[in-house]
């Protein structure tokens, strides 16, 4: 008996145009497909769950074998840095409160005006070529399509696909992940920027304010000084971060050499931009400027990011419920 | 007859198919070697076309990247022809041999595990996707490779089971009967 003939060739000839037709079909968005898709979700489902239990002590033993010594001097590590932030943090809650306050006079809308769905990392992607993460959270929870996930320290990604239980969310470091974002300058920059200095002259029976500026060289008359500092961010550019593979960092893209508001310079904080047809609401922290890659021509600067949130220990995601006003509605 | 081995063969292939893939999305996710996920699916793929041929492991590698894509929530088709491929490949050098040694069936499942990974990042750029080229590839294909050879003698037989595969020579009396 033959092991090959040319009729084997003709089946793996209509096999691979099968998988093309249907990969033509699944991109283009198919009903059927979700459907089957979504069917089959409920089917594996509990296979997978006792798969989980079966090899949950075989993970457990590897992760002791190979983590061990890492997580020993990483522990040792945020130990001190725990400390060190104590102090940090108390002012900075009191920033985000003093932050959202103005947003809200100023009638603008900041990450806690919109809700949030809080899921529990339940698989990790099966491939070497893809940054997927699964979660335990799906439509029946709110979840969409295109929502951003965040965690404590910023933007991990964004929902590729739902399923009612659970959800698919690609990491910002896959290659197929773009989203705007804005390159500010840093805190100590925008306050100097910022900052004004009013005289409020005591002779005037009237109590009228009078305002010099100090950059001006004017002196100030006599009375009561009032230095009022107003945080005004300054975007020193836009762009879009692209995600390059689990190997390397996120760069951004379309970067002009000069901007109107300073170098961008290494360590600069980068943040998601928002805007109507942006899938991530503003404002959410991605990372900083790692480096400053200059390119020949006209191709501009493009930017390796680092993002602050660690991806490789994600255990807990938060998937905003925010859809820009271009998805809303359909 | 063959109505009733086709439906064995589903049957036995998707209910194994079930078993790699929830290996696959468990353990294989979580135990990585040198960052590389081993692909146990892929291995059962080259297994099957190692044990029986280009054309049953062309159409096991059909059903299992199937039941992979729509498990992973990658694009349905993709997985599918990688690892029709890849099934194809391991299953070529049996045109040389009937009943090859048990490295000889490594070997063929190494080939056929590092054709079907090549192909993903192949199919990725024909549906338009960027960056999924990289060094790193230069890793993944020994890794996965490699793996898939030393799995090979664990999942052959359970692949002839799978695909209701009779040895050679079992093959060789019915047809003097």
């Amino acid at each position: 008996m033959a092991t090959y003939s040319p009729g084997r060739r003709r089946v793996v000839i209509a096999l691979a145009l099968t998988s093309l037709f249907l990969l033509t079909l699944d991109l283009r968005g198919n009903q059927v497909l979700d459907g089957v898709r979504s069917g089959f979700g409920i089917v594996y489902r509990p296979i997978n769950r006792a798969g989980e239990v079966v090899s949950a002590p075989a993970v457990r033993l590897w992760r002791s074998f190979q983590e061990f010594d890492d997580l020993e001097e990483e522990n040792r590590q945020l130990r001190a840095e725990i400390d060190a932030q104590r102090s940090a943090e108390i002012s900075a809650q009191n920033a985000i409160i003093e932050n959202q306050d103005l947003l809200a006079l100023a009638g603008l809308e900041s990450l806690a005006s919109y809700g949030s769905v809080t899921g529990r990392l339940v698989g990790q992607s099966p491939t070497n070529f893809d940054q997927q993460v699964e979660i335990d959270r799906g439509a029946l929870h709110g979840i969409r399509v295109g929502m951003a996930a965040i965690n404590e320290a910023g933007l991990v990604g964004k929902v590729t696909s739902v399923a009612p239980q659970s959800s698919i969310i690609m990491l910002v470091t896959d290659p197929s992940y773009a989203v705007p974002v804005k390159i500010l300058a840093p805190k100590d920059e925008v306050a100097i920027a910022a900052t004004s200095t009013t005289v409020i002259s005591v002779a005037d029976s009237d109590d009228t304010a009078v305002a010099t500026n100090e950059a001006n060289g004017e002196e100030a008359t006599e009375g009561i000084v009032e230095t009022t500092t107003t945080m005004v961010e300054i975007i020193r550019e836009t762009g879009v971060l692209r995600g390059q593979g689990s190997d390397r960092l996120p760069r951004v893209s379309f970067i002009a050499p000069a901007t109107a508001f300073g170098q961008i310079e290494v360590g600069d904080p980068v943040f998601t931009a928002g805007g109507s047809t942006s899938l991530a609401p503003p404002n959410i922290p991605l990372g900083r400027v790692l480096n400053v890659i200059t390119r020949a021509g006209t191709a501009g600067q493009e930017l390796e990011i680092e993002p602050t949130a660690d991806l490789d220990r994600l255990q807990f995601v938060r998937v905003v419920l925010y859809q820009p006003a271009s998805e809303v509605g359909q | 007859m063959n109505d009733v081995r086709a439906r064995v063969w589903v049957t036995r292939t998707v209910l194994v198919g079930f078993v790699v893939l929830s290996l696959q999305m468990t353990i294989a996710t979580e135990i990585r070697v040198f960052g590389v996920v081993i692909q146990i699916v892929l291995a059962f793929v080259v297994a099957a076309g190692a044990a029986s041929g280009p054309g049953e492991g062309a159409k096991a590698g059909f059903v299992l990247g199937l039941m992979y894509d729509l498990a992973s929530g990658l694009p349905l088709g993709s997985t599918a022809m990688s690892m029709t491929f890849g099934g194809y490949a391991a299953g070529w050098g049996r045109r040389y041999r009937l009943e090859p040694t048990w490295w000889m069936l490594a070997a063929l499942a190494a080939i056929g595990a590092a054709v079907g990974e090549v192909f993903v990042p192949v199919i990725r750029v024909l549906t338009g996707e960027t960056g999924v080229f990289g060094a790193r590839i230069a890793i993944v294909l020994p890794v996965v490779a490699l793996s898939a050879a030393i799995l090979s003698p664990v999942l052959i037989p359970i692949a002839r089971w799978a695909l209701a595969i009779r040895p050679a020579e079992v093959r060789v009396t019915d047809a003097d009967t």
